[in-house]
């Protein structure tokens, strides 16, 4: 029997697996690209700004409605704390697989 | 324990507080022994017990009487948590780096196949049976300035020897029963014997002959005699 110190950290690092995905999933669930703001001639105008391929592209989106406008601005703060949590699991797991290569039954 | 971890709990707390879900709302699992420790005051036993997974769970006596209308994931979602489903029938939990949120809810009768849905919480939970062991007797606990509901240590420790022997993995298994005798001891120091007895007692005979079953099991023979002495 593996003892109750590994079953605990065997537990952590198949959340962290299951949590990785998860994240992964999460992130590429929301929208891509950033909305941002032009001023042309005295008038806004909103783009978004999104990396395709080698280049970043603006795609034009006119006079963007604030629902558009919120739901990019939280867009942006969940993909990093998405990008960060992904950062951070990373590492979790790093450290667990390292931890649990041990062949003592602790 | 990370400061991190128990600085998250508490902002969940809070956000639950805000949202009028809190108080009905039952802490049970490995994360009791933390807030135990308020009860208990100063114990150094239970401060020693760090033992315990990310996993936080909320228990729900009667989901059917559960008047709330708050969607959990949404409200959690700017603190970075996920949804996430688990076996095949979808079982959701909701999950933080540091943290994975799950609800319970006692299993009654003949069982139900699958996940209960919570309605009023955008979620749904993982029917268990013994559950209502925990509910009969709880405290409650003041932490900063709101209210946390756990099940009394005796009835959370007696719950962990009936289910140490329900589990597949042995290592789970002796975790459990290592909590167990922990908060056991923890009431015995403190002179709670007689309440030990009085929840022991309380219980079904078929719970009792499991709840001895796990003393013998722990291999502690001086608590074991302690408890099914009177």
């Amino acid at each position: 029997m593996r003892g109750v110190i590994k079953g605990v950290l065997a537990e952590e690092l198949e959340n962290s697996l299951r949590m990785q995905k998860d994240y992964e999933s999460a992130l590429h669930k929301l929208p891509q690209g950033c909305l941002v703001r032009k001023s042309i001639h005295g008038h806004e105008y909103y783009y978004i700004v999104k990396r395709q391929g080698k280049h970043i592209g603006y795609l034009y989106q006119g006079k963007s409605s604030p629902d558009d406008i919120k739901k990019y601005k939280e867009a942006k703060d969940l993909r990093a704390k998405y990008r960060n949590a992904l950062s951070k699991l990373k590492k979790q797991i790093k450290f667990l697989k390292g931890a649990l290569r041990g062949k003592e039954p602790i | 324990m990370e400061k991190s971890q128990y600085n998250l709990c508490i902002q969940i707390f809070k956000k639950f507080e805000q949202a009028g879900v809190l108080s009905q709302l039952i802490l049970i699992g490995s994360w009791c022994v933390v807030f135990y420790e308020d009860y208990f005051k100063n114990s150094t036993a239970l401060r020693n017990f760090a033992l315990r997974t990310r996993d936080v769970d909320f228990l729900i006596e009667n989901p059917a009487k559960m008047r709330v209308n708050v969607n959990i994931p949404d409200l959690l979602k700017d603190m970075g948590f996920v949804v996430s489903y688990s076996g095949r029938q979808g079982y959701m939990k909701l999950s933080h780096t540091d943290l994975i949120l799950e609800f319970l809810v006692p299993e009654k009768g003949r069982g139900v196949d699958g996940p209960v849905d919570l309605p009023g919480l955008g979620m749904n939970a993982v029917a268990l049976r013994y559950l209502n062991f925990l509910t009969e007797n709880t405290i409650q606990i003041k932490v900063e300035d709101f209210i946390i509901t756990l099940p009394h240590p005796a009835n959370f420790a007696l719950h962990k020897l009936i289910i140490g022997q329900r589990r597949i993995k042995q290592d789970k298994a002796a975790k459990d029963m290592d909590a167990a005798v922990c908060v056991l001891k923890t009431l015995i120091a403190n002179n709670q014997l007689t309440l030990i007895h009085d929840v022991f007692n309380k219980a079904p005979v078929k719970w009792q002959k499991k709840i001895i079953e796990g003393l013998k099991l722990t291999g502690d023979r001086e608590l074991t005699l302690q408890i099914i002495k009177f």
